[in-house]
């Protein structure tokens, strides 16, 4: 059974999109500004009204709101919430979870130090480095066990060594999970980096890469 | 200093002399202990404590409102928005007056809403919920245009990473869109404090001006304005005065403080 599958979904510029994701599997999307990368990112995430079906883990989403997809998303712009420290982020994203409050606190501290992130758990988004705000988004994309990663650009405006690093860590990362992802991207060395597999989406249609 | 660097003060000090100077006449205007025997007495006292109540009432029922009216507005694109949003605008430049006169004749008992507020046993006009609901009006008015421009400059990018993390839309809402407005959100509410405590034209309109019952401190001094007692008018006027002077500055800080987080 796929992680992820897409039949005929378009949404906004997309053009009907078959896709099929299994599990374990990274894939790159890689196109040009304006090709509706982002658009079928969101589709994916449920942030978008979406025409055809999304399947995700044998299910369909038809009707699932955003905060039941089980999925973490890492947008180009983070958005990690600046009134929260690194560990509030991570706390915020496990408050409606379900979890005990002793086995919330246990799974934030292991993911912390999964990321690398667990020094600067105390910390404002606002005072951490580039690559400490990528790790930061990342462990809160993670800790909670998402079937799915969507990735949305996020290292773009990290500069060349760290985000080299960064491509490292987070596929060693998502491979020891056993994770899917689903990546896009303009940058081919990127693509490379994370994924296993590309394709490339021009004007809205998928083609391979 | 030159002529023309004192010409350049010149309307900056006649500003603030004049306000001082109206400020100062009321202050001087009685001796000091008539002045400390009025600002003691019962009545004085009773409109303090009523002004501050009924518009806190105000505020809370003017933000449980304008905040999600505002949020909508900010983040919603809707045929007719523009008109609904100038609607919303409206009460800002209508004389509070009109505006009671408005509700008076919207709430009397022979109109459908007056009389089945009746039938349920709630009596707003000239009674202190008249107070609270001529006081709502105006802060909502305040509130909603101000929330809509603190939500409006909150990347949406934030509440759908929220929603992607679990939160429902509400805890969405609660958690992570009005804490990052909060600063502005704050500003918005002692703006729209500071209007409800110095309403007058539309409290009048709706609540009357019945001493000890609907007596505001507005209330307050245009009852004893007119009765003579002008000992109790200026004791209010100037703990009028004070309480908006505490807020207008507790305003300016926090808008400076906001846009220090900014920078």
């Amino acid at each position: 059974m796929p992680e992820l599958k897409l039949v005929a979904a378009r949404a906004r510029t997309l053009a009907p999109i078959d896709l099929e994701l299994a599990r374990g599997e990274a894939l790159a999307v890689l196109g040009p500004s304006g090709a509706g990368k982002s658009t079928l990112l969101k589709l994916v995430a449920g942030l978008l009204p979406c025409r055809g079906r999304v399947m995700i883990g044998g299910r369909d989403m038809a009707g699932v709101p955003p905060h039941r997809r089980q999925l973490g998303y890492l947008s180009q712009e983070l958005h990690l919430f600046p009134h929260l420290s690194v560990r509030g982020n991570l706390a915020l994203a496990l408050r409606f979870s379900g979890l005990p409050r002793r086995d919330r606190a246990a799974r934030i501290e292991e993911t912390l130090a999964l990321c690398a992130i667990a020094h600067r758990a105390g910390r404002f988004p606002a005072t951490l480095s580039g690559g400490e705000r990528q790790r930061a988004a990342l462990a809160r994309a993670l800790v909670r066990q998402p079937r799915l990663l969507l990735f949305d650009e996020p290292f773009s405006a990290l500069d060349p060594g760290t985000r080299q690093r960064l491509w490292r860590d987070v596929g060693a990362l998502r491979e020891r999970l056993g994770l899917a992802a689903l990546i896009v991207t303009h940058d081919p060395a990127e693509a490379a980096a994370l994924a296993t597999r590309r394709i490339a989406l021009e004007a809205g249609r998928l083609r391979p890469a | 200093m030159s002529l023309l660097a004192a010409l350049r003060w010149a309307p900056l000090l006649l500003l603030c002399g004049v306000i001082l100077g109206a400020i100062g006449a009321l202050a001087l205007e009685l001796p000091r202990t008539a002045l400390a025997e009025a600002l003691g007495s019962p009545e004085t006292l009773f409109a303090l404590g009523f002004s501050l109540r009924t518009s806190l009432a105000a505020l809370g029922l003017a933000l449980l409102l304008s905040l999600p009216a505002a949020h909508l507005l900010a983040r919603r694109r809707f045929p007719g928005r523009a008109a609904v949003e100038t609607l919303l605008d409206l009460p800002m430049v209508t004389p509070p007056l009109v505006a009671g006169i408005g509700l008076l004749f919207l709430l009397r008992r022979d109109g459908l809403p007056g009389s089945l507020l009746a039938q349920a046993g709630i009596e707003l006009l000239f009674s202190p919920a008249g107070v609270v609901l001529a006081q709502t009006y105006i802060a909502a008015s305040v509130l909603v245009r101000a929330a809509r421009a603190a939500f409006g400059a909150v990347d949406p990018g934030y509440a759908e990473t929220a929603a992607t993390l679990g939160l429902p839309p509400v805890w969405v809402f609660l958690l992570v869109e009005v804490p990052m407005a909060g600063r502005a959100l704050l500003a918005a509410a002692i703006l729209g404090w500071s209007r409800a405590l110095g309403e007058f034209g539309a409290t009048l309109m709706l609540a009357g001006a019945t001493r000890m019952q609907t007596e505001t401190l507005p209330m307050a001094v245009y009852l004893n304005i007119a009765s003579g007692r002008t000992d109790i008018a200026i004791a209010c006027a100037l703990l009028l005065l004070g309480t908006a002077f505490a807020l207008l500055l507790a305003l300016r800080l926090a808008t400076a403080e906001a846009g220090a987080c900014r920078s």
